[in-house]
């Protein structure tokens, strides 16, 4: 296995458990806020997920310079000044702040969860892609439409949620 | 570009790049009402130590061969300002780094669990380490755009 192959893998790994995790931390949320309250194993459960996301996204980030590294060594320099590129660089950025402001209490949940899922997916979806057709403004443009679809989904399955739940009581 | 210097570039990005990741976990593990004081230390330490081994590898290569070899070639193509804006700021706003780094380091080692105490202190140290991220973060797109123009 050379080099690249090796970055290649990490990062996949990387996606897998920052995408898994974001996934997995949403469920885990909407689980727990059933009831109203956060039950000790489910804070725990939270903490996890939100663990190996973060294990997740700096697998991503030290690989994927990684790979940036080796096409500077290798003098090629097209996808380091690409439209891909900067627009996952963009949503990783994204994650890290939305982080932070939900730490700080400073992003209401609903569109901290709604940032959170829809990055994590663009970025891996924008990774998987080759030859994205779109400029940079149309992938932002399409992904902050994104956010809010799924803002809006995440919505309705929590109501769906919070019905069953005063139904059963 | 010889071995050593293709190394110490390679060393220069991913340990940049950890410190970024160390000062960012700082200034989160700051935002929690209940430090936990050794992952602070450690990662606060880790990050000063990341940036001054990035500094010292990233001045080698500049002195060595950015000057003569890579910046003609920017400078020559059509991205110009890739060298007299990006590297011109990037090659003077990193100094900020070990400095506001070394202050994060020296809070966070001499108060450890009495931050909590001191809210207001506690919340300009985590400004600090922020300010560590967020520069580190810049500097290391910078990085990008300058390898890209170099090898277009």
């Amino acid at each position: 296995m050379n080099l690249h192959l090796f970055l290649v893998f990490a990062h996949i790994v990387g996606v897998v458990l920052g995408t898994g995790g974001a996934t997995f931390a949403e469920i885990f949320y909407l689980k727990a806020k059933r009831d109203g309250v956060f039950e000790p194993l489910e804070v725990d459960y939270l903490k996890t997920s939100y663990f190996v996301l973060r294990v997740g996204l700096f697998i991503i980030v030290l690989s994927g310079f990684g790979l940036l590294v080796l096409l500077r060594l290798n003098e090629f320099g097209d996808p380091l000044l690409g439209v891909k590129l900067w627009a996952k660089l963009l949503i990783v950025l994204i994650i890290v702040l939305n982080a932070f402001l939900i730490q700080a209490r400073k992003m209401p949940m609903w569109l901290g969860s709604s940032l959170s899922l829809t990055s994590w997916y663009t970025a891996t979806i924008l990774g998987l892609w080759r030859g994205i057709p779109y400029s940079f403004g149309q992938i932002i443009i399409f992904y902050l439409l994104s956010v809010m679809v799924v803002a809006y989904v995440l919505h309705i399955i929590d109501k769906r949620i919070l019905k069953s739940v005063t139904i059963k009581k | 570009m010889s071995t050593s210097l293709s190394i110490f570039l390679t060393i220069h990005v991913i340990i940049g790049v950890l410190g970024v990741f160390l000062f960012g976990g700082v200034s989160l593990g700051l935002l929690k009402k209940k430090i936990s004081v050794k992952m602070l230390k450690y990662f606060s330490l880790g990050g000063l130590i990341s940036y001054l081994i990035a500094w010292v590898l990233g001045g080698h290569y500049y002195i060595v061969h950015y000057g003569s070899k890579v910046k003609p070639i920017i400078k020559a193509g059509d991205m110009t300002w890739a060298h007299s804006i990006v590297m011109e700021a990037k090659e003077h706003i990193f100094l900020f780094l070990p400095f506001l780094a070394f202050v994060s380091v020296v809070s966070i080692w001499t108060l450890g669990s009495s931050l909590d105490e001191m809210p207001k202190f506690k919340k300009a140290v985590m400004l600090v380490s922020l300010s560590a991220f967020i520069i580190g973060i810049l500097i290391a797109l910078a990085g990008i755009v300058i390898s890209g123009a170099a090898t277009i």
